[in-house]
């Protein structure tokens, strides 16, 4: 069993006091969002699959078993349902040559950071659901290699080698598609 | 130029996250001046993580909370037959299937043979002008069939009553 702050937290809202979950979900919402984000590509079937996920978990407290961090439970949830979202959804998302790139209108300032942002969503695009997980989680920097590995369901002693073949896989398709853009110029 | 090898790729995002030993640190160091192939994959990769520092959070909508605490009592649990009701009608099948087998191994249905004579019914004799053929049925053939065919439902209802709604609950519980 892990010392985590929540599981008082979590005793008082088994116990009858639901409105404390509203600040579990502020405190967790927005790095569950971005895992859901990752998976899916697309904000509004983001926002929907982590609330979702957000319930299943208020509905599932009684089955947490205390021995991780509540995070990485309720992560582990998120990446599931948003995994089950793709898959229901597969045919509205796009193919590779319309993913989903937001642009924000920023002024020609941000032009190269747009790009680069474009690029990235390109590249990341050809990794799989895990993958790009996994390297997300691990940029972000908020999470162990245990951590990333439970919440993609990928085995421990593997996780670091899967994120650096990920960054390699990722350095080449940057390559690519960079090649390709210079080619059209 | 010559690719790098696997090796030299994890010691070069090691040496790009600052996880090498002060040893070889220095040896990379030395190659990176000396090898131009190390010196180019360095630089994808490098590059790579630059870009890669762009992942930010990212942040749901203001009403995120508020349309979550809406929705958690109107939440039902999905529904489907219960693992428990197909694991009794699964027993249920296979008892059966057990008792028809233990029947027929015990020579119950041996000797339990039919036969339909298609002369027997009666229809005017100007239609029919050649006799009818009769069928012969065997009890234990049925028997046999019959078996199989349970078999095959067991088969079914392990797989998409159990096995599949288990595993799935499993993966959403996040166990």
């Amino acid at each position: 069993m892990t010392n985590d702050p929540e599981h008082s937290r979590i005793e008082r809202i088994l116990a009858g006091e639901q409105h404390l979950y509203a600040e579990m979900v502020d405190k967790y919402k927005s790095y569950a969002y971005t895992i859901a984000q990752k998976i899916l590509q697309n904000r509004p079937d983001a926002e929907e699959a982590t609330q979702d996920a957000f319930i299943k978990a208020y509905h599932h407290l009684k089955g947490f078993n205390r021995e991780s961090k509540f995070s990485t439970w309720l992560y582990r949830i998120v990446f599931n349902t948003a995994i089950s979202y793709k898959r229901k959804n597969k045919q509205q998302f796009q193919s590779l040559e319309n993913t989903f790139v937001e642009y924000r209108g920023e002024g020609e300032g941000m032009l190269e950071k747009t790009d680069r942002k474009k690029f990235l969503n390109l590249a990341m695009a050809k990794l799989n659901e895990a993958d790009r997980t996994a390297l997300s989680l691990f940029y972000l920097q908020e999470f162990s290699l245990e951590e990333i590995a439970e919440i993609t369901g990928m085995p421990a002693n593997t996780a670091k080698v899967r994120i650096h073949r990920a960054r390699l896989r990722l350095a080449d398709e940057l390559k690519n598609i960079l090649n390709k853009e210079a080619l059209t110029l | 130029m010559r690719k790098v090898s696997e090796s030299v790729e994890e010691m070069l995002l090691d040496y790009l996250d600052g996880n090498l030993t002060k040893a070889d640190k220095e040896k990379v160091e030395k190659n990176l001046q000396e090898i131009p192939a190390w010196r180019a994959r360095y630089e994808e990769l490098r590059s790579a993580n630059s870009v890669l520092a762009e992942i930010k959070l990212e942040h749901p909508s203001k009403n995120f909370t508020a349309s979550v605490m809406s929705k958690l009592n109107l939440y039902q649990a999905p529904r489907s037959f219960s693992l428990w009701n197909s694991v009794r009608v699964l027993a249920g099948v296979l008892v059966a299937v057990g008792i028809t087998t233990v029947l027929l191994a015990g020579g119950l249905y041996d000797n339990s043979n039919t036969s339909i004579d298609l002369n027997q019914i009666e229809i005017p004799k100007q239609l029919v002008k050649t006799p009818l053929p009769s069928f012969e049925f065997s009890g234990k053939l049925i028997v046999n069939i019959i078996i199989i065919l349970n078999l095959a439902i067991a088969w079914i209802v392990l797989d998409r009553a159990i096995l599949k709604p288990f595993f799935q609950r499993r993966m959403e519980a996040g166990h």
